[in-house]
């Protein structure tokens, strides 16, 4: 394998990143309104502003209220701008938080929709302190005191993805990726050339199988051919059983109990 | 992991002034003032013109920082590296792990040491640049964790000393999971009530930033450490934002109310001694 060259091998593993990123693929609002109901729309990280990357808020799943939060990628090019494309600015991470707590408070399950290619790189995101937001958040899940879902619907890139998926059960779609970086960014790193995605892709196999055998994501929601793009519905319907299962086993454990097993999970997270 | 000596080629720092034995030379990276080897270690590798704080080790740190005599560097041997992904980008990861073992004198990008730091009880973890840039594999979070506990069985202060380019991208995902990992020995530590102090050094961004580096009671940098979540090059591609003056540096957080203080290196000790006797004050009483 030459450096330039691209193999069979890569151009197979790019395509499933592409997979992955499909715009036709369900967004968070998307399986808000089709697997929720009453879903009320809290805003504002009541420091700085309100970060459109991330929406959330409580709704019903079935009988039971949750807390739903997750990152939008938007679905056209006004929505997708007004999301920022699902790159939160640290507002975001400090919305989620918050919401998080007040889920905590009045005892409501967390359910965490992931889709984002990173957390946003900007000046603004850096002077506002975007690293100490994902720190902040992971902290926060881990400690919360109410159960914990997350779901990687199409894309969980880098820490800005971590920050919503630092949970009791991680699910995903079958499809979907969730890695370190995006393969453009890997191969910037350890290639020193954006172009070599594909290169990365294969080396890093960052589809969500593989974070399945590290034992980092729980669950795969299957997917019928050729994709969740093709299926809304049939993969919403899916995923919302899936989310009714896991909150019907976690909601019966003592909070105790979830914490003790949420910390045993995470200071061994890898092995 | 190997049994190796980390200070093989360590000179101990002294605070008084010696002969000068030996007329060796290093040019300051900064300013290309040149000072003689042995007045830069002397000086904790400070220059003396423009106070550039050059790189430390990890090793050499926990000398920096430890009171004489109490330093014993923590070797844990049942902590294997994790080649999950098998990766392999022309140098295989393993390959690339025994250069860096081979080029630190370190097992990995953490040292663990337990010390005293005038006269507090402590656990240093310090991270290695030098070693495949300081990033966070399933090795260094785990020797980051097995710290926390051992100040948590110990009922020492947790001092880090973080340096790093972020996660270890030849172990993808876990790698990335190593950012809740280290989260939850700083979760124990805190649970326990005992003090964690964190120290940024130069550089320190990604994965390693946005978690256990910032998660700390207190948080102190150097000097003009770039410090940050994506990097600057990074940023200018992905957005044509104009970068700040300063932007990223220990003193351009400081200013953004990110950081306690920025805090020369011959002052660290210190400073952190002086931190730590306040948040154990009370340990003390009761």
């Amino acid at each position: 394998m030459t450096s330039t060259g691209t193999t069979d091998r890569e151009t197979a593993a790019f395509a499933a990143v592409e997979l992955a990123r499909n715009p036709g693929r369900p967004r968070t609002l998307q399986v808000i309104a089709s697997a929720f109901t009453e879903w009320t729309e809290m805003r504002g990280d009541r420091l700085f502003g309100d970060d459109r990357a991330v929406v959330g808020g409580p709704a019903r799943l079935g009988d039971r209220w949750v807390m739903v939060i997750g990152q939008e990628k938007g679905t056209d090019a006004a929505t997708r701008a007004e999301h920022n494309f699902g790159m939160p600015h640290p507002e975001g991470y400090r919305k989620a938080q918050r919401l998080m707590r007040v889920a905590e408070k009045f005892a409501l399950p967390v359910v965490c929709l992931v889709d984002t290619p990173a957390a946003h790189a900007g000046v603004g995101a850096e002077e506002r302190g975007q690293a100490w937001a994902i720190a902040e958040s992971l902290r926060t899940m881990l400690e919360l005191r109410t159960p914990v879902v997350s779901v990687v619907l199409s894309e969980g890139g880098s820490g800005g993805a971590l920050a919503l998926a630092l949970a009791d059960r991680v699910l995903a779609l079958e499809n979907a990726v969730y890695c370190v970086a995006p393969p453009e960014t890997v191969a910037a790193i350890l290639y020193r050339d954006a172009q070599q995605k594909g290169r990365a892709a294969a080396a890093q196999k960052p589809w969500v199988s593989t974070a399945a055998d590290a034992g980092i994501v729980d669950e795969l929601i299957p997917e019928p051919e050729p994709g969740a793009h093709a299926h809304a519905a049939i993969v919403i319907a899916a995923l919302r059983g899936a989310l009714v299962r896991n909150l019907d086993a976690l909601c019966a454990l003592p909070v105790d109990e979830l914490l003790a097993a949420r910390m045993r999970r995470y200071r061994s997270a890898g092995d | 992991m190997s049994r190796r000596s980390p200070f093989r080629s360590v000179p101990a720092p002294g605070p008084r002034l010696r002969p000068v034995t030996n007329t060796q030379t290093i040019t300051c990276t900064s300013c290309k003032h040149r000072s003689v080897t042995q007045r830069w270690e002397e000086q904790l590798r400070v220059c003396g013109n423009c106070g550039h704080h050059g790189a430390v080790g990890a090793a050499l740190r926990c000398t920096q920082l430890a009171d004489g005599g109490s330093l014993a560097m923590q070797q844990f041997d049942d902590i294997g590296e994790r080649d999950f992904l098998k990766f392999n980008d022309g140098i295989p990861y393993t390959k690339r792990l025994a250069a860096a073992r081979d080029k630190t004198g370190l097992d990995e990008a953490f040292a663990i040491a337990r010390a005293s730091i005038n006269g507090m009880p402590a656990v240093l973890a310090c991270m290695d640049f030098g070693f495949l840039g300081g990033s966070l594999g399933s090795a260094a979070g785990e020797l980051f964790v097995r710290g926390c506990e051992l100040a948590v069985a110990e009922q020492r202060a947790m001092v880090a000393v973080c340096s790093s380019g972020g996660a270890r991208m030849q172990e993808g995902i876990v790698s990335l999971a190593q950012m809740a990992r280290c989260s939850s020995g700083v979760s124990m530590v805190s649970a326990a009530r005992l003090p964690y102090v964190s120290v940024l050094a130069d550089p320190c961004f990604g994965g390693v930033t946005a978690s256990f580096a910032v998660q700390a009671d207190v948080i102190l940098a150097e000097p003009r450490a770039r410090i940050g979540f994506a990097g600057g090059r990074v940023i200018e591609q992905a957005t044509y934002d104009k970068l700040p003056d300063g932007f990223q540096t220990s003193e351009f957080l400081l200013e953004h109310g990110m950081i306690d203080a920025v805090v020369e290196r011959g002052r660290l000790r210190t400073t952190l001694a002086t931190m730590l006797s306040a948040l154990m004050s009370s340990r003390d009483a009761s």
